[in-house]
């Protein structure tokens, strides 16, 4: 198993507790050396930032929070490369923050780190007197909601259909 | 369905995709305009009508109806500057710009209104300008309403906007109806992704069809970088070719030489073009007095469904708070569309939260108010600066005025919704709630903490950073858009606005540039 397989299994196991549900683990031929923070960070904070909206079916969650972060990941080129520079060291951070609050929280790993942990983190970056913790909340939080809401598939609660002329895709 | 853009490519209009380029390139014309949003694109019009060759260039790719995808996913990346991730310096206000053939046109909402008097009452008085008598821009309106068919909404406004004229009815407080540039609309509420039926009187299907038909070029995925000048004229213009994700690309370079250059990049691109190319600015403003109208958001939730993603997104306005008698902020209320990437990103809260205010989607009735910038002391815009890669970000800080103003915003909108019927309403806040009463509302919109993060800013209107003024002390450019210092440039977008104007600027942009496109025709014949 290599890293990116063990922190999916263990955020899928860890969730899965908080959630009550099991959240399948990511299965991919991706090496360890070819994850990137970014994707680290989005796999920890969106099951915790879209509960509620994810579906109780776990596969079809497992489904909806994978493409979320590859809608997410393939947005950030269109940003501006100074924000795209600023945004990797912020993920970097990010993804060290993750680890440390596992580890000094007394649990193994990432994977332990509760939802509402999470979530805790999430509120302490918007609510920290720090600007640059402000903006990482709001800017993690657009960016993810973005790639969620952008989705058909994830239209069902919201009972929105758009009119489609022209094709996506 | 008729594609304009497509039939006229299959005419022969000379386009060149820059991005398809892999050799350095020189283009000479008579007059090369950056930029083909309301400025860019309308003076592309009349200048070659008056018998000039004419370049445009545009940062973004030439799209049609043809292309347009109705989601918010495609739409924002593909049509909107940043992909619709544009923010100030400090991340402190969303920006959203169109970045596509036709400019924010392409993508605007359609709303057109005249410069407000007082706006121009302002300008004459501070900056010497006096569009009035012989001057005055009215008949440049009535020019832009024929051309672009703008004329009030004559179809039942969505429920959105009638929530707003409800309140406003109930509560005896002024509102108007909007006049829109449209031919055919069909109300089908997705003129922010591009009209799909080519019913928006934008620049993509009307002025810019005209030039290309006229022998006029356009270069899309363009990037201007700088001009090169020297003494009081501009001898070329510097460009590269942007990649797929609309990135400056090295290694080909495209120079434009032409007789006399038109800078139309919007707000922000063109003082960034200028200050990258370190044109003269003796009276030290290029880039500053940047405006945003910084507009403030409400939600409120509706018994019956809202719908506010379907039918005209704007048809009603209140004009009610624009002017205080007070030194207050002004603020103008209107409401904007309601598609989900939108408002899911400007909902409050996360978890949970969002996801139970999500569901009721479709009940979300949404309220904006533009904060009037530019006229008070406390309230004297931003500054466009130069980031490591040359690239523009506007410092825009944000001060307790525009906070206080921010709060009476939020105070006239949660009595403007209750009026309208709402069942619970929620300033868009990070601190806010759903409350149920107008009186609950008031007093915890009074003790909201007021300050950056915690206060959704977003703005659609960015305006100055080359603002026009008779003395050249006082501004970057003159009555007529030419440019103080350097003789064969004009400005010929929103970057010219003194201040910002109160209202929404695309039709102030048409009439001002019908106007100056007019009187440079003229001088350029003279000058032959």
């Amino acid at each position: 198993m290599n890293r990116r397989q063990f922190i999916m299994t263990s955020l899928g196991t860890g969730l899965g507790l908080s959630l009550g549900i099991t959240l399948y683990p990511v299965v991919t031929a991706t090496k360890a050396s070819q994850l990137t923070a970014a994707e680290m960070v989005f796999d920890a904070f969106l099951p915790a930032l879209l509960m509620g909206a994810l579906p109780a079916d776990n596969q079809l969650a497992q489904q909806q929070l994978l493409a979320t972060r590859k809608a997410a990941i393939e947005f950030l080129p269109f940003l501006p490369l100074t924000q795209q520079q600023q945004l990797s060291q912020l993920f970097l951070l990010l993804e060290q923050e993750l680890t440390r609050l596992a580890l000094t929280g007394n649990w193994l790993s990432l994977n332990e780190l509760p939802v509402q942990t999470r979530l805790g983190l999430l509120s302490a970056w918007r609510d920290s007197y720090l600007a640059l913790l402000q903006q990482a909340y709001c800017g993690l939080r657009e960016l993810l909601f973005a790639a969620y809401y952008g989705q058909p598939p994830h239209w069902a609660a919201l009972n929105y259909q758009a009119v489609e002329f022209n094709r996506y895709g | 369905m008729d594609d304009p853009i497509r039939q006229g490519l299959a005419r022969g209009w000379k386009h060149i995709d820059a991005a398809t380029l892999s050799k350095d390139e020189q283009y000479e014309a008579d007059i090369v305009i950056v930029g083909t949003g309301a400025g860019g694109g309308l003076a592309a019009e009349i200048l070659t009508q008056a018998g000039f060759s004419v370049i445009m260039l545009e940062h973004g790719a030439l799209n049609s109806s043809s292309d347009f995808k109705q989601q918010e996913r495609w739409a924002y990346p593909h049509l909107y500057q940043d992909g619709a991730g544009r923010k100030t310096k400090d991340q402190g206000i969303a920006i959203l710009q169109g970045r596509t053939v036709g400019g924010s046109t392409t993508v605007n909402w359609t709303t057109s209104i005249r410069t407000p008097k007082n706006t121009l009452g302002y300008w004459r008085e501070h900056f010497g300008l006096d569009f009035s008598g012989d001057n005055s821009l009215e008949p440049f309106f009535d020019l832009a309403s024929g051309r672009l068919n703008i004329s009030q909404w004559h179809m039942s406004p969505n429920l959105n906007n009638l929530a707003l004229k409800n309140g406003c009815e109930k509560l005896g407080w002024q509102y108007t109806i909007i006049h829109r540039n449209v031919n055919g609309c069909a109300n089908l509420g997705l003129c922010g992704m591009g009209c799909p039926i080519n019913a928006k009187q934008s620049m993509l299907v009307t002025t810019i069809p005209t030039a290309l038909d006229g022998g006029a070029t356009l270069i899309s995925r363009i990037s201007a970088r700088n001009f090169e000048w020297q003494g009081d004229k501009i001898q070329a213009l510097h460009a590269v070719p942007v990649d797929e994700h609309y990135q400056p690309r090295q290694g080909v370079n495209i120079t434009v030489k032409a007789r006399h250059y038109i800078a139309a990049g919007g707000a922000i691109n063109t003082p960034a073009l200028l200050l990258r190319s370190k044109v003269p600015n003796p009276s030290g403003r290029l880039g500053k007095h940047t405006y945003l109208h910084p507009s403030l958001i409400s939600g409120a939730l509706f018994a019956e469904p809202i719908n506010g993603h379907a039918g005209a997104p704007q048809s009603v306005y209140s004009d009610q708070f624009v002017w205080p008698e007070s030194d207050n902020m002004g603020f103008k209320l209107e409401v904007p569309p309601v598609h989900p990437v939108l408002m899911a990103t400007k909902l409050i809260g996360m978890a949970e939260q969002h996801a139970h205010l999500m569901k009721q989607f479709n009940n979300l009735q949404v309220m904006i108010a533009l904060l009037r910038d530019g006229f008070a002391e406390q309230a004297q815009g931003g500054t466009v600066e130069l980031d490591s890669n040359g690239e523009p970000q506007l410092d825009y800080p944000l001060t307790d005025y525009l906070f206080a103003g921010a709060r009476e915003a939020l105070l006239a909108m949660a009595e403007l919704q209750f009026a309208a019927g709402a069942k619970a309403v929620m300033p868009i806040h990070a601190d806010g709630q759903l409350y149920k009463s107008w009186p609950e509302a008031k007093a915890a919109i009074m003790a909201l903490p007021m300050a950056i993060y915690r206060t959704t800013l977003a703005s659609a209107h960015v305006m100055g950073g080359c603002n026009m003024a008779m003395d050249a002390s006082k501004g970057v450019v003159d009555m007529q858009g030419r440019h103080h210092q350097l003789k064969n440039l004009s400005v010929f977008d929103g970057s010219t606005l003194p201040t910002s104007l109160g209202a929404n600027p695309q039709l102030t942009i048409y009439g001002l540039v019908w106007r100056n496109s007019t009187l440079l025709a003229n001088w350029l014949h003279g000058n032959q």
